[in-house]
Parts: structure tokens; C-alpha cells; sequence
């Protein structure tokens, strides 16, 4: 069985809203874990939505950034629709 | 409107364009809640056809202009999530569709002083057939902004079970009702 890696830990102080802190020790208290654990688990999910956001707005920036300033028929080439011009007596 | 949980979707390279230049606050809050849960996922022929898009603009246009093009295109591979490859699968479905479809349902596009070859047509129509090649293999819904091309696929995907041994229906999605 794949043994499970373990994670390096630092110790802090933190300052953090005591309405929040006394959610955690709930929490804690009711899962029978320590403190330290609930704030692991809430950080790494604060993370996890830091980071699917930061994600979120690179790929639309860089949607604006791919699309902006073309007129329709350039728009219309870069969606692979090739438009050349008309020539006098070709239909 | 579709429920962005219910992808991932493969977005067909007029769908990518639409949803990506679309400005309204609904298609820009389907597009951040589709991003929460999944990439977007394009076929391989997609980046073909943009890059060739940015190409060809880059030597239509004075020299003042390509920087910009260029780092538009730059701006457009950076974000690029899912691409599917054009595998051996892909590429066996694609030359079905091809042969049963040989001749594109609809005639070129014109503006007003601006037409598509019969060539470019031609082209564009099998890219279309690739790019659904590409969501039957991967059994993933197709979100086109194309209804003519892509339910005539669709169409004879169906009449032709024999020739698509072991994959599901075409599920095609219009890109206008996603949000």
C-alpha cells in the first residue's frame, strides 16, 4: 500500500475573527479533531478557490485580449470563415 | 439555459468565438460558472483554424497593425485549456462523415463586398466534419454556433448507424442557449 506523504508544517500566530475561530473550534470539537486541522481544511479550500478564480479571469482576459479590436469580417477569418474580396463579374 | 454542471462540452471554433467575444451579463455568467467546473475543451482543428485566421490577417494588414494581431494570437494560445488531438479515432469517424457528406449543406458566406470561395467552403465544411468526429469519439456534447452544417451531420450520422459502430448520437447544443 502506497504510503502517504507527508506534508512539511510551519508553525504561526495568526490574528483571525474571533466569530470565525469560535466556528472552528465548534467544528473541531463536533469531528473530534484538532484546531489546527479545521484551519488546514478551510485554508486549502480558500485556496483551491483562489487559485479556480485566478484561472477563471487569466482565460477571460485572454479571451478579451484575443478578440478585441477586429471588425466582423476579421472576427468571421479568425472563426475560419476566409472572406476575400469580390471581384467585378464573379458572383 | 443549459446548466453549466451538466459538461464538459466541446465548443466548435464559431462557438468558442461567440461565447468568448459575448458581452451580455448572462453569457458572461454562464461562461465564469462553466470555468469553476470544467476547461474549455476544442478539437485540435480549432487552433487550425484561429491560428490560420491570425495568420492571414497578420499579411493582409499594414505593419503598424501586426503587433497587435500577434499579441492577440499570443493572448489566444495562452489561454487555451482542453485541446483533443486528432487521433486515429477522430480521424476514422472524420473520414466517414466526409464520405457521406461530401458536398457542405449550405453555399459560401458573403458580406457586403466579401465572399467565401467555393474552395474555402469546401474546407470549412470538413473541419466541421472533424470537429464532430472529434465529439462523437470523446462522447462529449458539441456546442456549435453552425445549426445547418451540424445537424446535417447529425443527420446522417443517424440514417448511417452501420458506419459509427459503438458511438452515441451527435448531441448538438446551440451556443444561443446556454445562458
Amino acid at each position: 500500500m502506497p504510503r502517504k506523504q507527508a506534508v512539511l508544517k510551519r508553525r504561526t500566530t495568526l490574528t483571525l475573527p474571533a466569530d470565525s475561530l469560535l466556528q472552528a473550534e465548534r467544528i473541531a470539537r463536533s469531528r473530534q479533531v484538532n484546531l489546527s486541522t479545521v484551519i488546514s481544511e478551510v485554508m486549502a479550500a480558500g485556496l483551491r478557490l483562489e487559485s479556480a478564480r485566478q484561472r477563471r479571469d487569466r482565460i477571460l482576459d485572454g479571451y478579451r485580449k484575443a478578440f478585441t479590436g477586429f471588425s466582423a469580417d476579421e472576427l468571421a477569418i479568425l472563426d475560419g470563415v476566409i472572406l476575400e474580396p469580390v471581384r467585378a463579374g464573379r458572383r | 439555459m443549459i446548466d453549466p454542471s451538466s459538461g464538459p462540452f466541446i465548443f466548435d471554433t464559431s462557438a468558442e468565438g461567440w461565447l468568448a467575444r459575448n458581452a451580455s451579463k448572462e453569457v458572461v455568467r454562464w461562461l465564469y460558472a462553466y470555468l469553476g467546473l470544467h476547461e474549455i475543451s476544442i478539437s485540435a482543428v480549432t487552433v487550425t483554424e484561429r491560428i490560420r485566421g491570425y495568420s492571414l490577417l497578420w499579411r493582409r494588414s499594414a505593419p503598424e497593425t501586426r503587433p497587435r494581431i500577434e499579441a492577440a494570437r499570443v493572448a489566444y494560445l495562452s489561454q487555451l485549456g482542453n485541446v483533443l488531438p486528432v487521433d486515429t479515432a477522430v480521424a476514422v469517424v472524420a473520414g466517414e462523415i466526409m464520405a457521406l457528406l461530401p458536398e457542405a449543406p449550405t453555399p459560401p458566406r458573403r458580406s457586403h463586398r466579401l465572399a467565401e470561395s467555393r474552395q474555402e467552403r469546401l474546407a470549412r465544411w470538413r473541419f466541421d466534419g472533424v470537429i464532430a468526429a472529434t465529439a462523437l469519439v470523446a462522447g462529449i456534447p458539441l456546442v456549435h454556433n453552425n445549426a445547418s452544417d451540424f445537424e446535417a451531420i447529425r443527420s446522417a450520422i443517424e440514417l448511417s448507424p452501420e458506419r459509427f459502430p459503438g458511438l452515441c448520437p451527435l448531441e448538438l447544443i446551440r451556443c444561443s442557449l446556454l445562458a
